[in-house]
């Protein structure tokens, strides 16, 4: 019996492989078919137990086809069948094999209990391809008729588990039209079906992206609600904010762990080789303090408040609930938005004009978040931005944002590393593996805040603003200085 | 990719074993190997069970890259394909001779077949043509089966001498010996003294076997009927020779 194999994302299928596992051993199979419907085995390796993460598998082609497929995501079981395959050559008078003929039985459980399918393919070889259709031909005739399906995908079907597109950034159908009530509801009711989607991989504690892309989902559903204004009536908008701040607060430890925890070799190879094994300790705390926490946070998520606070939302956000009037709601989204990017885009340029060496942090972090604000507003309004422009200026943010965030990172790991030696303080070894590494978290700080001064110089120069206006800037908009129009304020 | 050739001015001394056998040691360790078979005789073919070439145009590189890709057949063993031979390869000197470059136009036909071979070996026929002259210009080694005998030495001579004569880089040249007697006093003279006067000389050497004999019976290669006989195993060294010292 094979057991298939394949992340929450469908990493594997979607990179044009397969992976199953028989008799304790794994083969990734390229899904080509080419060569039988198992498609054609690119690397295997013998495992005694269940394997998770690429980084778990021996054999170094195994593991770089896997990283690239998986990334942080965990494999699980996708389907089970019994395959049984019979392969016979059919050859020519010189006695020169001209094709191969492949029978394949699927069924689904480990006896073989129910038969899904029963096909036989005629594999040519290469330059015999008329001799193969002369057989496939004559197997017509006799009565065959080509399977509408792939066995593999049959078995999926049958499992309920049809290989789907994941993303965080869905298309919500938007146009400049469409009422802003009506886009905001459409843009929470998708990422609230995401945030639902991941609930059981946290439960199962299957990988760290899960949480990851839960957590993604209510902040997001929390930032369109204070991003497009005055949709939904003030209180019940609060009250929304408020529910989705205590879900995500739950969940806001076991994330920090999560972290440290993926960050280990990053950490490690900061270090000097002899400073290393000193952070064996942290690492263990860690790492007991994460099992704790998986307990507590998928309990909470479990309870009957959280299963509350979910109702609620899905009822105060469904399409035919009523709600009493609010100043946008029936306006038009597309205005609403793009006033809503030039005056972040404005917001950004002045906190900018100050930015310099001797900033405080909180400046620096004030910066982040308007730039995440603007980033949001692009991403969920994606469909009503022009393709090329829309495109370019996301680019030049990402590149800025991915910066802020360095800088960001490595300031909040800064403090929180002093924080567990504060609460710990034991052994001069930790001490002495915390110092070195908190000190280069340092150094990297310093780097990326003068990286960032040269990502606002692009984002902040006069093309990239000339462009936001012209594009953004809403005629109805009082006319700008010549000094908006043509430098930095 | 890599382009070798299995060549000798004389017959009857394995050029064909070795091609045939070479062929099917390269495809089961895994290089995608492309038999390219360009002795008229097709003996090459015969022992793949793999019918003459269609014919086609051969006019320019252009037509003649297209004609050998259309008469590629997949072999019956892993990763061996086979251009079989075609009577009208003896129109090769004559379309080349017409072409510009004329000594290096094979190569630039076989280029054409990079993306989808790591290996293309080709049976060359037994004479000096400007085929020949092609087929050594596109190699990356010509390997020559020498039988330790007095005549053999002096065609590996006569070869060398040619070599010499038209500016083509001797280093090409890989002899090694075939069909060898290790019971016959001459051979192992012959095989002490060679290798000093004629440099390249591969260190593998194949023995001389009924089994290898026994091809045409069986129609296949002695590696798939026979893999366990001396020959066999000789023949899978040499592979394993030529593939660490082409670097493959």
């Amino acid at each position: 019996m094979l057991t298939f194999w394949d992340s929450f994302e469908w990493g594997i299928w979607f990179g044009g492989h397969l992976l199953y596992s028989c008799g304790g051993v794994y083969r990734l199979a390229s899904r080509d078919h080419a060569e039988g419907w198992l498609g054609t085995v690119s690397c295997e390796e013998r495992a005694l137990g269940r394997r998770r993460f690429w980084e778990e598998f021996q054999s170094e082609p195994m593991r770089a086809k896997l990283e690239g497929m998986l990334g942080l995501r965990g494999l699980a079981p996708v389907a089970e069948g019994t395959f049984r395959l019979r392969r016979c050559d059919l050859r020519n008078q010189a006695g020169k094999i001209v094709c191969r003929l492949e029978w394949t039985a699927v069924c689904a459980g480990a006896k073989g209990e129910e038969q899904l399918l029963h096909s036989c393919r005629v594999l040519p070889l290469l330059g015999y391809e008329a001799e193969a259709a002369r057989v496939a031909q004559y197997l017509s005739g006799q009565g065959a008729s080509a399977p509408e399906d792939e066995p593999v995908r049959v078995l999926l079907r049958r499992a309920g588990r049809l290989p789907r597109e994941y993303t965080l950034r869905p298309a919500f159908g938007l146009e400049m039209e469409t009422p802003a009530r009506e886009a905001v509801g459409r843009i929470v009711r998708k990422m609230l079906e995401i945030a639902q989607g991941n609930m059981p991989g946290i439960l199962d504690d299957l990988d760290s992206e899960f949480l990851h892309d839960y957590r993604i989902c209510l902040r997001k559903m929390r930032s369109v609600l204070s991003l497009v204004k005055e949709v939904y009536p003030a209180e019940g908008t609060r009250r929304m904010r408020d529910a989705l701040g205590d879900l995500a607060r739950q969940t806001n430890r076991l994330r920090d762990l999560d972290v440290y925890l993926l960050a280990r070799g990053h950490y490690l190879g900061l270090l000097p080789p002899a400073l290393r094994p000193a952070l064996d300790e942290m690492f263990r705390d860690f790492s007991a303090e994460r099992e704790k926490e998986v307990r507590r946070t998928a309990s909470k998520l479990r309870g009957a408040s959280n299963r509350r606070l979910f109702l609620e939302l899905t009822e105060f956000f469904a399409k035919q609930t009523p709600h009493g009037p609010a100043p946008a709601a029936d306006l038009p989204v597309g205005p609403l938005v793009y006033r809503a990017i030039y005056k972040r885009y404005r917001k950004i340029r002045s906190i900018a004009a100050g930015i310099g060496e001797d900033t405080p942090d909180e400046t620096v972090h004030q910066l982040r978040i308007e730039g995440k604000k603007l980033r949001y507003l692009m991403e969920f309004f994606v469909e009503l931005l022009p393709d090329k422009e829309g495109g370019a200026m996301q680019k030049v943010l990402r590149r800025l944002q991915g910066r802020l965030g360095d800088f960001n990172d490595a300031s909040v790991q800064q403090k929180s590393l002093l924080d567990y030696w504060r609460r710990k303080r034991s052994g001069s070894e930790l001490g002495l593996g915390l110092g070195g590494l908190v000190s280069i978290l340092y150094q990297n700080q310093m780097q990326a805040r003068s990286l960032i001064a040269r990502e606002l110089e692009g984002f902040c120069d006069p093309s990239t603003a000339a462009a936001f206006k012209r594009i953004f800037k809403l005629p109805a908009s009082a006319p700008a200085t010549d000094g908006q129009r043509t430098g930095r304020p | 990719m890599k382009i070798l050739s299995c060549y000798s001015i004389k017959g009857g001394v394995g050029k064909t074993a070795l091609a045939v056998n070479l062929a099917f040691a390269l495809g089961e360790a895994g290089h995608r190997t492309l038999l390219l078979d360009l002795d008229p005789q097709g003996a090459a073919s015969f022992y793949f069970r793999v019918d003459g070439a269609d014919k086609f145009r051969m006019r320019d590189k252009q037509s003649l890259a297209e004609g050998l890709r259309r008469n590629i057949r997949e072999s019956d063993y892993p990763g061996l394909d086979v251009v079989p031979s075609h009577l009208g390869y003896r129109h090769f000197d004559i379309l080349l001779d017409g072409m510009s470059k004329r000594r290096s136009q094979l190569r630039r036909v076989l280029e054409e077949f990079k993306a989808d071979y790591d290996v293309i070996l080709i049976d060359c026929p037994p004479n000096i043509t400007l085929l020949s002259e092609n087929v050594f210009r596109a190699s990356d080694a010509i390997l020559v089966p020498v039988i330790p005998t007095v005549l053999s030495r002096r065609t590996l001579e006569q070869l060398a001498g040619f070599f010499k004569d038209q500016d083509l880089p001797a280093k090409l040249l890989r002899p090694f010996f075939s069909m060898v007697q290790k019971r016959s006093k001459m051979h192992r003279e012959i095989m002490e003294e060679l290798p000093a006067e004629q440099a390249g000389f591969l260190k593998t050497a194949i023995p001389f076997s009924a089994d290898v004999e026994k091809m045409g019976l069986h129609r296949m290669p002695l590696l798939a009927y026979a893999r366990a006989c001396e020959a066999a195993k000789a023949y899978r060294a040499l592979c394993q020779e030529i593939l660490s010292e082409s670097g493959l």
